[in-house]
C-alpha cells in the first residue's frame, strides 16, 4: 500500500513537472492565460513591463516607446541592448506589428489595452497587468508574476529581494532629511500645470513606503484625492505647504518658475528653505519597477542628503 | 419708457453677492473676505492672507467678470446683427475653433511663429467666419436652422481635430483638455489690464451702437429709412464681437453659453430696448461668470476645476429649455 | 433644388459599377497596406489558399475584419444620414445633429466613473444604449412639440452640447491619464477591432438598412409635402418618425463599435444625391456605397500615414469632410434651404 502511494505520488508529480516544463497558467487582470514555458520572443506594452523584462536580463523583441526612443532610458538599453522593435505608441500599438515579431508572450496594461485583449489574444499569450493605475507595492508584485511568466520567477525573487534590501538602505539614509512636521511632496510641473501625485498614486506609496510624511496626506485629513495626479493652483500649494518639494520637470519654462517671484510661493515652507528639487520627471512619472525605482532611489538620496545639510548648517 | 428699477436692483445685488462669493472660497480655507476688508485698513504691512486676497482672489474674480461681459455683450451683438436669438459664440462653433487653435499650438510647439493665444484668437475668428459664410454671410437675414447647422459641422470638425490630440501623449492631452475648457485657475494681474480696457470698449461700443442695433431689430428697410445704414451696423458689430470673443478666448480658452443665456435672461427681465439691454447684459453676464468661479473652486473638495465647465453645465440645460419652448424663430 | 433631377437607369448602371469597382480597389488596397508590407504575391497566397509565403494573421485576422467593419459601418452611417436629411430637409442635417456622438460618449464616460471596474469592452454596448438614449430624448422632445425639422435640429443641437458638457466635465474632473483612455475611442478608430465585433453588429446594421430601403419610396411622398402624402393615405408624423428611429439606431451601432466618424453622415447623402438625383430610391444605395468607399479609404490612409503610429480614423472623415463641407456650402448658397 505505501509502495503503491509513493509511486502515485512520484506519478503525479512527474506529471506535474512535465506540465512546468510544457506550459504555465498565468493569472492576471483579464482571467487565466496559459504560457509556454521559457518564452522567448517577448512584447512589453508599457514601461514597467520593459522594466521587470530588465530586471531579470531578458530583452523583448518588441516595445512601446511612444515613438520617441529617448523613452527607454540607458538604464534599460545597458541591459536589454538596443535589438527591439518599437511597435508604437502605449496608447495604441500597431497590432500587426506586434504579429509580424510573432511572440510568444505578449504583456499589457490594463486600463490601455483592456479593449484589444481578444485582439492580442489572437496573437499570442497575453497576460493584462495593472501598471498604470497601480502603486509601489502593486508594482512589485507585477515584476514577480512577470518574472514567473517568463520561467524567472526565482531569479526574479532574488531581484525583488536585492531591491528590497536596497529599499531599507534608503529608507534609513532619508530618514535623515525626517524632521518634526515636514513633509514630503512628489509632483510633474509643466508649462501649464502643476499635478501633485496623491498618497495612493505609485510615486506616492513609494515615498510613504519610504516612511517619508507626504504632504497630501498630512494636510488633506478627510480629503480623499479621487484623481491620482491632482491639479494643483498655487493657493493650494500654500495650503498643502509642503516641507520638501520634488518636482519633475516636463517643461523650461514651467508653471513654478513663473511662481518663483511671487510673495505666497515664497511663503511655502520648502520654498522658503531652500528645500526644491528637481528630478526626472520621465524615470519618476512615467517609468515604474525595479530598476526604474532604484534610479529614483539615487536622485532621492541625493536630494535628501542636501535636505539634511542645509539643516545642519 | 418705464425704468425697472426692481430688475436692476436685483441684478446690481446678483453681482454684488457673486463677486463677495468669488472672492471668499478658494484654495485656502483660512482666507476669507475679511481678508479684504483687513486690506484695505492696513495697506501698508499686508499679511500673508491678505496678499493671497490681492494677488491671486481678486485678479481671479476680476477677470471672471470682465469675461463674463464680453461674452455677454459678444452674444448680445451676434444676436443683433444676425436678428437670431440663437447666435452666441458656442452655437456658431467659435469656442471650438478657438479650442482648434490652441490645440494645434500645443501639439506642435514651435511649428507656428505666433503665441499660443493668438493661434486661439486666430482659430475664433476663422471658424466664426466659415460659420457665417456657409449660413449666407451677413447680408440677409439667416435662418437660424441654417445658421446651427453650420455651426454644428464647424465645431464638429474642430472637435475631430481636438480629439484625436487625446490619442497621442498622457501630457499633451492633459493639457490640451486643461485648455480648451476654460481655466482662469493661473491668471494674475498682468493678465488684466489688456482686457480691462477691452472690456470698457466693447461696453461703450456697444452703448453707442445701441440705437442701430434697435433699428436693425426693425428690419432692413426700417434702418434704411431713418438714415443708418445697417451694413455699417453689421460690420462694426461684428467687429466688436470677435474682438470681445477673442480676447476673453486667449486669456481663459473657450466659455460656453454665457453669451446665449444672459441675453436671454436680459430681455426678458429688461426687455428688448438695446440702450438697456447693453448694460443689463454686461451686469448679468459679469454676475453668472462670478458665481460660476466660486463653484469652479468647491466642486471639488482639494481640486479646482475649470471654470468653462461649471459655465456650461449650468448653461447648457438653459439652451435645452430654449429648444423645447421657444417661440421665437416663428416656431 | 437640382438634386431632384433624376439620373437614366443607364446612368445610374455606370455609376454604381464605377462605384462598386473603386469599392473593391481600396479594399485590396487595405489588405495591402499598413504597419507591415505585403506583396500581391502573398496576398493571393492567403487569400486564396495557394502554396507559398502566406500572412495570415495581419491579413486574415487583424485587415480583414477591420475592412469589414469600415464597409458595414461606413453604410449604416451613409444611409442614417440620408434619412435624417430626407426628413429634417435639409442638406446640413447629419446623426451629428440628432445628438448620437454626444449620447454615446456621456454614456462611455459615464460608465467609466461609475463602474471603474468594467473593462473597456463594454464601450460598445454602452455607446449604442446612451446615443439612442440621446437621440430617443431629442425624438421624443421635438415629437412632443410637433416635429418641424427646425424644432428638431434645434433640440438635437442644445441635446447634444448638454451630453458634451458632461463629458468635458467629467475629462477635467478626471486629469489622470487613464481616466482619458476611453477618449482614444471617441476618436473613431478601427484599431484593434476583431471578428468579433463584425459578428456582433452585422445582423443589426444589415437588417436596419433593408429597412431603410424599403422606406424609400415612402420617403419619397413625403417630399411632395404634407398634404400629397396624407391624400397618398399615408401618415407624415409617424413615417418622420420610424425613419428617424431606424436611423437612430443605425448611427447608434456604429459610433457604439468604432466610435465617431463624423461627416461620413453628411458626406455620403450629398456626393449620392449630386451622382443619382435625390430621389430616395435611387441615391440611398449608392449613398450607402459612397459612405463605405469613404470610411474604407479613411481607415487605409490612416494606417499608410505614419506607420505603426495609426491616425484616427475619424480624424480623417473630419479632414475630408470639411474642404467637402465648404465646397457644398459655397455651391448650395443661392439654392433655398430649410
Amino acid at each position: 500500500m505505501g509502495r503503491f502511494l509513493s509511486l502515485m505520488i512520484a506519478g503525479f508529480t512527474f506529471i506535474a513537472s512535465t506540465q512546468g516544463l510544457a506550459a504555465r497558467e498565468v493569472q492576471h487582470e483579464l482571467g487565466t492565460t496559459t504560457v509556454a514555458d521559457q518564452p522567448k520572443r517577448i512584447v512589453a506594452l508599457e514601461f514597467s513591463f520593459v522594466d521587470s523584462l530588465a530586471a531579470v536580463g531578458v530583452s523583448p523583441v518588441g516595445l512601446t516607446d511612444d515613438n520617441k526612443p529617448e523613452r527607454i532610458t540607458k538604464e534599460y538599453r545597458d541591459i536589454i541592448g538596443n535589438d527591439f522593435v518599437s511597435v508604437g505608441a502605449r496608447k495604441s500599438p500597431s497590432l500587426e506589428l506586434i504579429a509580424s515579431l510573432q511572440p510568444d508572450l505578449i504583456i499589457a496594461d490594463k486600463t490601455r489595452h483592456s479593449s484589444a485583449y481578444k485582439a492580442l489574444s489572437a496573437i499570442a499569450p497575453t497576460i493584462v497587468l495593472d501598471s498604470l493605475t497601480g502603486n509601489y507595492q502593486s508594482a512589485l508584485k507585477q515584476a514577480q508574476v512577470i518574472g514567473d511568466a517568463i520561467g524567472k520567477g526565482k531569479e526574479m525573487t532574488a531581484r525583488i529581494a536585492a531591491h528590497k534590501a536596497r529599499f531599507e538602505e534608503v529608507k534609513a539614509k532619508v530618514a535623515t532629511a525626517k524632521k518634526q512636521g515636514r513633509t514630503f511632496q512628489f509632483g510633474v510641473v509643466s508649462s501649464r500645470g502643476l499635478y501633485l501625485h496623491a498618497p495612493h498614486s505609485y510615486n506616492g506609496s513609494l515615498l510613504q513606503a519610504l516612511d517619508l510624511p507626504l504632504a497630501l496626506s498630512a494636510n488633506g485629513e478627510g480629503v480623499s484625492y479621487e484623481s491620482a495626479y491632482v491639479k494643483t493652483t498655487l493657493e493650494q500649494l500654500s495650503q498643502i505647504n509642503p516641507g520638501v518639494l520634488l518636482l519633475g520637470r516636463y517643461s523650461t519654462p514651467a508653471l513654478t518658475d513663473d511662481w518663483a517671484d511671487e510673495a505666497l510661493f515664497k511663503s511655502i515652507d520648502a520654498v522658503k528653505n531652500d528645500q526644491v528639487y528637481y528630478v526626472s520627471g520621465h524615470t519618476w512619472a512615467r517609468l515604474r519597477g525595479v530598476v526604474a525605482a532604484e534610479v529614483t532611489f539615487d536622485e532621492l538620496v541625493n536630494a535628501m542628503d542636501q535636505v539634511a545639510k542645509k539643516d545642519a548648517k | 419708457m418705464i425704468v425697472k428699477s426692481f430688475q436692476w436692483l436685483t441684478l446690481l445685488v446678483a453681482l454684488l453677492l457673486g463677486a463677495v462669493l468669488s472672492l471668499h472660497v478658494g484654495g485656502r480655507a483660512d482666507v476669507g473676505i475679511a481678508d479684504l476688508l483687513a486690506v484695505i485698513t492696513h495697506w501698508d504691512s499686508p499679511s500673508l492672507s491678505q496678499s493671497i486676497m490681492v494677488d491671486i482672489r481678486l485678479p481671479r474674480t476680476l477677470i471672471a467678470g470682465l469675461l463674463g461681459i464680453n461674452m455677454g455683450l459678444s452674444g448680445l451683438i451676434l444676436q443683433a446683427i444676425t436678428r437670431n436669438n440663437l447666435a452666441s459664440p458656442s452655437i456658431l462653433g467659435i469656442n471650438q475653433g478657438a479650442a482648434l487653435g490652441m490645440t494645434l499650438a500645443i501639439m506642435l510647439p514651435g511649428f507656428f511663429p505666433i503665441a499660443d493665444e493668438a493661434m486661439a484668437v486666430l482659430g475664433a475668428l476663422f471658424a466664426g467666419i466659415l460659420t457665417f459664410s456657409f449660413a449666407g454671410g451677413l447680408r440677409a437675414k439667416v435662418s437660424p436652422l441654417r445658421l446651427i447647422l453650420s455651426g454644428v459641422a464647424v465645431g464638429a470638425f474642430s472637435f475631430a481635430m481636438v480629439r484625436f490630440s487625446f490619442t497621442l501623449d498622457d501630457e499633451v492631452s492633459r493639457d490640451v483638455i486643461l485648455w480648451t475648457t476654460g481655466d482662469v485657475a493661473g491668471v494674475r494681474w498682468h493678465d488684466t489690464p489688456l482686457l480691462l480696457a477691452l472690456s470698457l470698449f466693447g461696453i461703450i461700443a456697444s452703448v453707442l451702437l445701441a440705437h442701430r442695433f434697435n433699428l436693425l431689430a426693425l428690419g432692413e428697410a426700417a434702418s434704411q429709412g431713418v438714415g443708418a445704414n445697417p451694413h455699417i451696423t453689421l460690420v462694426l458689430g461684428a467687429l466688436i464681437a470677435a474682438t470681445l470673443t477673442g480676447i476673453s478666448v486667449s486669456v481663459a480658452g473657450p466659455i460656453a453659453f454665457v453669451g446665449l443665456v444672459i441675453p436671454h435672461l436680459c430681455r426678458a427681465m429688461i426687455g428688448s430696448n438695446h440702450r438697456q439691454l447693453v448694460p443689463a447684459v454686461a451686469l448679468g453676464g459679469a454676475a453668472l461668470m462670478l458665481y460660476a468661479e466660486a463653484f469652479s473652486k468647491i466642486v471639488i473638495t482639494g481640486e479646482e476645476l475649470p471654470l468653462g465647465v461649471i459655465a456650461a453645465i449650468i448653461g447648457a440645460p438653459y439652451f435645452v429649455y430654449q429648444a423645447l419652448f421657444s417661440k421665437e424663430m416663428g416656431l | 433644388m437640382s438634386a431632384l433631377i433624376s439620373s437614366s437607369l443607364q446612368q445610374r448602371s455606370v455609376i454604381y459599377l464605377i462605384l462598386l469597382s473603386a469599392l473593391v480597389l481600396s479594399c485590396i488596397w487595405g489588405l495591402k497596406i499598413g504597419a507591415i508590407a505585403i506583396s500581391p504575391q502573398v496576398l493571393a497566397n492567403t487569400l486564396f489558399n495557394l502554396d507559398g509565403p502566406q500572412q495570415k494573421y495581419i491579413l486574415l485576422t487583424s485587415r480583414a475584419p477591420r475592412i469589414v467593419l469600415a464597409l458595414l459601418t461606413g453604410g449604416a452611417l451613409a444611409i442614417a444620414g440620408s434619412l435624417i436629411q430626407a426628413v429634417i430637409r435639409n442638406p446640413l442635417a447629419s446623426p451629428k445633429v440628432v445628438g448620437i456622438n454626444s449620447g454615446a460618449a456621456f454614456a462611455t464616460c459615464l460608465m467609466i466613473a461609475l463602474f471603474p471596474t468594467m473593462t473597456l469592452t463594454n464601450i460598445p454596448v454602452v455607446a449604442t444604449l446612451g446615443g439612442a438614449l440621446a437621440a430617443t430624448i431629442v425624438l421624443l422632445g421635438a415629437h412632443w412639440r410637433g416635429l418641424s425639422p427646425v424644432r428638431l435640429a434645434l433640440v438635437g443641437v442644445a441635446v447634444g452640447m448638454l451630453f458634451d458638457s458632461g463629458v468635458d466635465f467629467y475629462l477635467v474632473a478626471n486629469t489622470s491619464p487613464e481616466k482619458a483612455a476611453p477618449m482614444m475611442w471617441l476618436t473613431g478608430s478601427l484599431w484593434s477591432r476583431t471578428w468579433s465585433h463584425v459578428e456582433a453588429v452585422w445582423l443589426p446594421i444589415v437588417l436596419l438598412s433593408g429597412l431603410a430601403f424599403s422606406l424609400s419610396y415612402q420617403l419619397d411622398i413625403l417630399r411632395l409635402g404634407d398634404e400629397t402624402a396624407i391624400g397618398l393615405g399615408q401618415r407624415p408624423a409617424l413615417m418622420r418618425f420610424i425613419a428617424l428611429l431606424t436611423a437612430t439606431v443605425l448611427a447608434s451601432i456604429s459610433v457604439g463599435v468604432v466610435g465617431v466618424l463624423g461627416f461620413v453622415g453628411l458626406m455620403a447623402p450629398h456626393m449620392a444625391t449630386r451622382l443619382v438625383g435625390g430621389q430616395t430610391r435611387h441615391m440611398l444605395p449608392c449613398a450607402m456605397l459612397v459612405g463605405m468607399l469613404l470610411v474604407v479609404l479613411a481607415d487605409c490612409v490612416g494606417r499608410a500615414l505614419a506607420p505603426p503610429i495609426e491616425v484616427s480614423a475619424g480624424v480623417l472623415t473630419a479632414l475630408f469632410g470639411a474642404p467637402f463641407f465648404i465646397v457644398l456650402m459655397l455651391k448650395s448658397d443661392r439654392e433655398t434651404t430649410g
